[in-house]
């Protein structure tokens, strides 16, 4: 069998994607559910990749058969991959206002402790 | 055992203090949460017996429920009790909501509208259940009503509750902490009063389909 480096890289991503996931479920930032969602996610590009064959069915029924085919539905993946990492960094910062409107509510009503608040920004 | 009630309220002025004088029948503390609202809500609100937290601009019910529990903790409530503010919920059901917290079978009680006889619209059932199944989806635990904003958090779930989602997707977000921090889960029967009005303040489609994008893409990019 010919490997192609794609085959030999996205396994690697795929495996430290995974080791990611596991690493955040120690640290108990992922629940086990999210993270064998995320290692099946990564198992199946690997798999993928190393063994293209498996999605003949797939290739026959979206009509992607081609090399040029697919590097334009692979960039058209990237590309929403960005899109979606944009959409997370600016929930991110949506969530940074809000912190901070609630956290004047709570001030104002003299309801606010500092002690745990200020905890709770180094966490992020 | 000091129960707090938390009500999120976002332009509730005609409905807020009835809620308040109803829960304060079976709570110590009512805590209202004003989102931002541009009506009478906070000064009904105070003039019914709440403690108010205003926000300065609306966050969303999320982060009004979170600023709720964050008050409520801070008076040193061990339950907290969350219910709507738009009259939906029957306050008469709080004790059996705490009932589970009391004697420590569940750190954390879900209302069950489906869980008795109500008159609950078609279209309302459907939401719910993709509500439902999305939830189960993304957090991997069945709740029946996932989606209903009536909730009962014991002590364990008041200390390691932290709620990040601003917006509906919160109630998803709660049975993710429920099950990431290994909570008991208790599922109680609950009345549910459907008026034109709490009809016409739910989600649209569009809301809902943007809800639930939200809460897969947080789940798997968390």
């Amino acid at each position: 069998m010919e490997i192609t480096p794609y085959q030999l890289l996205a396994p690697l991503v795929s495996l430290i994607a995974v080791a990611y996931a596991w690493n955040l479920f120690f640290r108990k930032k992922k629940t086990l559910w999210e993270v064998i969602l995320w290692t099946a996610f990564w198992g199946l590009i690997a798999w993928i990749a190393l063994y293209p064959d498996s999605i003949d069915y797939l290739t026959a029924v979206t009509g992607i058969q081609s090399r040029e085919n697919a590097v334009m539905v692979t960039f058209l993946g990237i590309l929403f991959f960005i899109v979606f990492y944009l959409i997370i960094r600016l929930e991110s910062l949506e969530q940074r206002q809000t912190r901070f409107i609630r956290k004047i509510a709570l001030r104002d009503a003299g309801l606010l402790d500092d002690k745990k608040s200020m905890e709770k920004d180094e966490d992020l | 055992m000091k129960i707090v009630a938390v009500i999120p309220a976002y332009n509730e002025g005609e409905r807020v203090g009835a809620v308040v004088k109803d829960a304060l029948r079976f709570v110590e503390t009512v805590v209202v949460v004003d989102d931002g609202s541009s009506d009478e809500t906070a000064r009904y609100a105070i003039e019914a017996g709440a403690i108010l937290v205003q926000h300065p601009e609306n966050c969303g019910a999320g982060a009004a429920t979170m600023t709720g529990i964050d008050a409520a903790r801070a008076l040193g409530a061990d339950a907290i009790v969350t219910l709507d503010a738009d009259e939906q919920h029957n306050p008469d059901d709080i004790p059996a909501m705490i009932a589970p917290i009391r004697d420590g079978t569940a750190d954390i009680a879900f209302a069950n509208r489906f869980g008795r006889r109500n008159s609950i619209p078609l279209i309302r059932r459907t939401f719910n259940a993709i509500g439902n199944v999305i939830t189960f989806v993304a957090t991997g635990k069945w709740v029946s009503d996932s989606q209903c904003g009536f909730k009962a958090l014991g002590p364990k779930a008041v200390k390691e509750i932290d709620l990040k989602m601003s917006g509906y997707e919160f109630c998803t977000e709660i049975v993710r902490e429920a099950a990431q921090h290994r909570w008991k889960i208790a599922q109680i029967p609950a009345k549910v009063i459907y008026s034109e009005y709490t009809l016409a303040k739910g989600q649209s489609f569009a809301g809902g389909v943007k809800t639930a994008l939200r809460i897969l893409l947080r789940s798997f990019l968390r």
